[in-house]
């Protein structure tokens, strides 16, 4: 086993106790933390059985396991960008709103 | 021709954020001249609600601070929806105008016009790079919206329900001038100019490096989605 791969179960490793801290504190609920233990366990059985992605790395025409792996990452992370954006610019919006129709309401029962 | 608007039906609006040192004095400057007044905290963590709470009864307050563009649309939708208001006075609340030169407003709404700006001379009681900040935000205006609005980052405007139904703004923060300003242009609205005074102190805030930079980001975005 290789340094990488050690390193990249060790890391898959804490994101799931990550992932059961929130789960623990409520913040994600039984789906939602089901998909991310999914999604880690499986990044731990690539680690560590990388050859389970030869059949599509040929497929896709890739060279490497490793380039597979690093053009998906790729796309998740900007999937994840762009929806913490949306998310975060909906909440300042409906957070200003709030702020701003408590301040009208408060004025209007004095 | 438009409608005249009346004295009484005329509401100034004064967003403040950390403003203690300043808002009684400006307050007690403004009584004279109207009674109208409004006055936004938004989120201040000083004594500026409980200054403006002793000259105004129409005191609202954010509980936290969201940005001059948010307090100005609670107090124009305060100033229209719950008063009845048919024009707002936006007046900065650090002392930075005159309050005597509420008049030209008044004059300019009772002869009908639906949209004034208060442009400031460009002399010497203004910085250089004020000064140059301020040319070049006009002229960017001009190039991507078409029409020449001077002095934008200016606070002392007013205008009618009609147009603030056209202008209505989404910039919470700083920014909200120069939307309005981009609004203005983009939809071509009639508006009317009147000389304000400089006024400069050592309470004034100027605008970061950064706070440009993403002002220009802003008015690029606003060129395609307005």
């Amino acid at each position: 086993m290789s340094v990488f791969q050690v390193t990249a179960m060790l890391f898959a490793l804490f994101m799931l106790y990550v992932v059961f801290l929130h789960q623990k504190r409520k913040v994600l609920g039984s789906t939602e933390a089901s998909f991310w233990y999914s999604l880690w366990a499986l990044f731990i059985i690539l680690s560590l059985f990388p050859d389970l992605l030869e059949g599509i790395t040929h497929l896709l025409s890739f060279e490497r396991v490793f380039d597979v792996l690093v053009v998906s990452g790729m796309m998740v992370l900007t999937v994840i960008i762009f929806l913490t954006y949306f998310n975060q610019k909906s909440a300042t919006k409906r957070f200003e709103e709030s702020i701003r129709k408590i301040a009208l309401e408060e004025k209007r029962k004095r | 021709m438009s409608k005249s608007i009346k004295r009484s039906d005329v509401w100034v609006i004064l967003p403040a954020y950390n403003e203690a040192r300043y808002i009684g004095t400006v307050l007690q400057k403004l009584q004279p001249i109207t009674r109208n007044i409004v006055v936004i905290d938004d989120g201040s963590t000083d004594k500026t609600a409980h200054f403006a709470q002793q000259q105004t009864e129409h005191v609202l307050r954010h509980l936290v601070n969201l940005g001059k563009g948010a307090a100005m649309k609670t107090g124009a939708e305060y100033a229209f929806g719950h008063l009845h208001a048919k024009a707002v006075i936006f007046f900065d609340s650090d002392d930075q105008h005159n309050p005597q030169e509420l008049e030209l407003f008044y004059r300019q709404l009772n002869t009908g016009a639906q949209m004034i700006l208060g442009v400031r001379s460009f002399d010497e009681n203004m910085p250089l790079t004020r000064i140059i900040m301020n040319r070049l935000a006009s002229v960017i205006i001009l190039l991507l919206f078409g029409a020449y609005i001077p002095d934008i980052p200016s606070g002392f405007k007013a205008f009618t329900r009609q147009v603030y139904k056209k202008i209505r703004w989404d910039a919470a923060d700083y920014a909200v001038e120069i939307e309005i300003a981009a609004r203005i242009a983009k939809q071509q609205i009639p508006f009317v100019t009147v000389p304000i005074e400089t006024i400069y102190h050592d309470l004034d805030r100027g605008m970061s490096f950064l706070h440009t930079v993403r002002m220009i980001t802003k008015i690029l975005s606003w060129r395609l989605a307005l």
